[in-house]
């Protein structure tokens, strides 16, 4: 719909190529910011009510029905505090940091393709630049941390440059199998190479309603360890708990955000949100088939290609289900300590990441009929890997800590 | 196309200037990066998006990360030193500067035959840059990444120090 919205404006401003590239960018720019920060304030009073309701407790409920304009009133709240810079700070680079991890965040949406034609910067290396860019959200934590000038904001930043530093590893190479796999950087190839060919446009209502769902590259061996590699990587990438070690607040008060107050900390809220929905939109395209999903052929239309629920509505509801999973284990998991995080990234999953690899490269070269078979001993060998590795790391208990500069 | 031509060009100068003239350790690394990132650009407007990814992966990225790691390991972790930022020898440097542009530049630009391109032309394909880097520049691309192992791996011996516990394991 948006986009022939988009295709009817273009048209008709044709006389004026400069107007219309400009209409243009603003068409694709403009939903995904508004949508998107929607999309941050329904999810933090998911959020709220969530941790609420595994807490025993109700969440907010005074402002409007079920308390869903609460994230409105935050917003005044936010907006209307005093924003504290502390003398000391460095006052240009404290006022840089939070719009560029907005910007970065931002920035990776637009290579997320949330239906068909829907992806906003249609490129041929969109998962390297997606990458690329997210590495900046790094960056501005830092950045942070250090502009702030507080010891705790300092070793937030620091936390935080080696945790995401180390994560991006495995987070990456579980991205390359999928690459590999398809044979293509485009997000857009990717989604569409979920899909079983012969089944999605058969005559057989049934088969294409599985043809649509059997594709997804999470049900192949190598497809569900990347997957899990992947969603555990972008929990620590984006910072969201149990990785939360960068605004640890009962150690280090909040990391790297101690010193933002108003609406500058409210930006760094927003852009981590909107990063994790990048990295989760990412998740998406690459394991989960993207905007396809289970659907049907409208009745009055007859066109075989015509789907009833349109893309973006399946993508949307992927992403709040991962988002609402995400919650459901910030409720659940306790903090990781800083070698266990360490530890975790370097001696589990990259090990892990690098095995599936190469169990993508097997089963690429694999026969189409021994496809199976090869599938089933990939499964199992991945477990067995995924086991052995584990029962590695449990040996080396850590040993008593040795203090260098505290005696 | 001009316009963001000159627009990232001068904010590349821009970046490089604060690079070497910043007295602040971190900012300069800021100014730096703000350098790489400009290059980036330019890259895009050559339509080499690929390398222009990579340009921000790599030095943006991780290069940028590592100084800024360098520096927190040092002692003057806000980076405040007003010491040593003196610019000895800066005739020597201009100097150096000038010859390289005159013996080095010119003749390459000399020599160059810029042919007109059309904008929106063949661009330099992924998957056709990954079939040079795999055919005629395996053995390049083969020797790269011995050496970087082996980097890799007496990185791991100078860290390891006198301990002799704990297998080393790294991976590139």
């Amino acid at each position: 719909m948006l986009v022939q919205f988009a295709n009817w404006v273009q048209g008709e401003l044709a006389c004026s190529p400069a107007l219309a590239k400009i209409v243009g960018i603003l068409l694709a720019a403009v939903p995904l910011a508004t949508v998107f920060a929607l999309c941050f304030a329904f999810t933090t009073w998911l959020e709220r009510k969530g941790l609420a309701r595994i807490q025993n407790r109700i969440g907010p409920n005074r402002v409007g029905p079920f308390g869903l304009f609460q994230p409105i009133a935050d917003g005044i709240k936010m907006i209307t505090k005093e924003d504290i810079v502390p003398r000391s700070s460095d006052h240009f680079f404290h006022l840089i940091a939070p719009l560029l991890v907005l910007v970065s965040s931002m920035a990776c949406l637009a290579f997320i393709p949330f239906g068909l034609g829907m992806t906003m910067s249609p490129i041929d290396t969109a998962v390297v630049f997606f990458f690329a860019i997210l590495g900046m959200n790094t960056l501005a934590v830092f950045l942070a941390g250090w502009a702030s000038r507080n010891k705790y904001s300092l070793l937030g930043g620091m936390r935080a440059v080696a945790q995401m530093v180390s994560y991006e590893i495995p987070l990456v190479l579980s991205a390359v199998t999928v690459v590999m796999m398809v044979g293509s950087l485009d997000t857009r190839e990717i989604v569409g190479a979920q899909v079983v060919e012969g089944w999605a446009t058969s005559e057989n209502s049934g088969l294409r309603f599985l043809g649509q769902i059997a594709g997804w590259h999470v049900f192949t061996p190598w497809g569900f360890a990347g997957f899990i590699i992947f969603f555990i990587a972008a929990l620590a990438e984006t910072n969201r708990s149990p990785f939360d070690l960068p605004e640890a607040e009962s150690e280090i008060i909040a990391g790297y955000v101690t010193e933002y107050s108003g609406f500058k900390f409210a930006l760094f809220f927003l852009g981590e949100y909107i990063g994790a929905f990048a990295v989760l939109g990412l998740a998406i395209t690459l394991f989960l088939g993207g905007w396809n999903g289970p659907n049907f052929q409208p009745w009055w239309s007859s066109d075989p290609h015509a789907l009833l629920i349109p893309g973006f509505v399946w993508f949307f509801f992927k992403m709040f289900v991962l988002m609402a999973v995400l919650i459901w284990i910030r409720g659940t998991l306790p903090r990781l300590r800083v070698d266990q995080l360490m530890s975790f990234a370097w001696k589990f999953l990259l090990p892990l990441a690098l095995v599936n690899v190469f169990v993508a490269g097997f089963l690429f070269h694999v026969a189409k009929e021994d496809r199976v078979w090869a599938s089933v001993a990939a499964f199992v060998f991945l477990y067995l890997v995924a086991k052995g590795l584990s029962r590695m790391n449990q040996s080396d208990a850590p040993a008593p800590r040795k203090y260098h500069f505290a005696e | 196309m001009t316009i963001a031509f000159y627009v990232f060009a001068s904010v590349a100068l821009l970046g490089a200037i604060l690079a070497v003239q910043v007295t602040n350790l971190v900012r300069a690394v800021f100014g730096l990066l703000l350098f790489f990132g400009a290059l980036a650009g330019l890259f895009l407007l050559l339509m080499a998006e690929f390398l222009a990814a990579v340009q921000i992966l790599v030095y943006v990225g991780a290069v940028g990360i590592l100084m800024l790691f360098a520096i927190m390991l040092t002692q003057r972790v806000t980076g405040d030193d007003r010491r040593g930022g003196g610019s000895r020898g800066g005739f020597w440097g201009f100097l150096l500067a000038i010859a390289t542009f005159c013996f080095v530049l010119l003749p390459v630009l000399r020599d160059a035959h810029l042919h007109e391109q059309s904008a929106t032309g063949a661009s330099l394909t992924t998957k056709l840059l990954g079939e040079r880097l795999m055919d005629p520049y395996a053995l390049t691309l083969e020797v790269t990444a011995l050496l970087l192992t082996a980097a890799l791996l007496g990185a791991i011996v100078v860290a390891k120090g006198t301990s002799e516990d704990g297998e080393g394991e790294e991976n590139e």
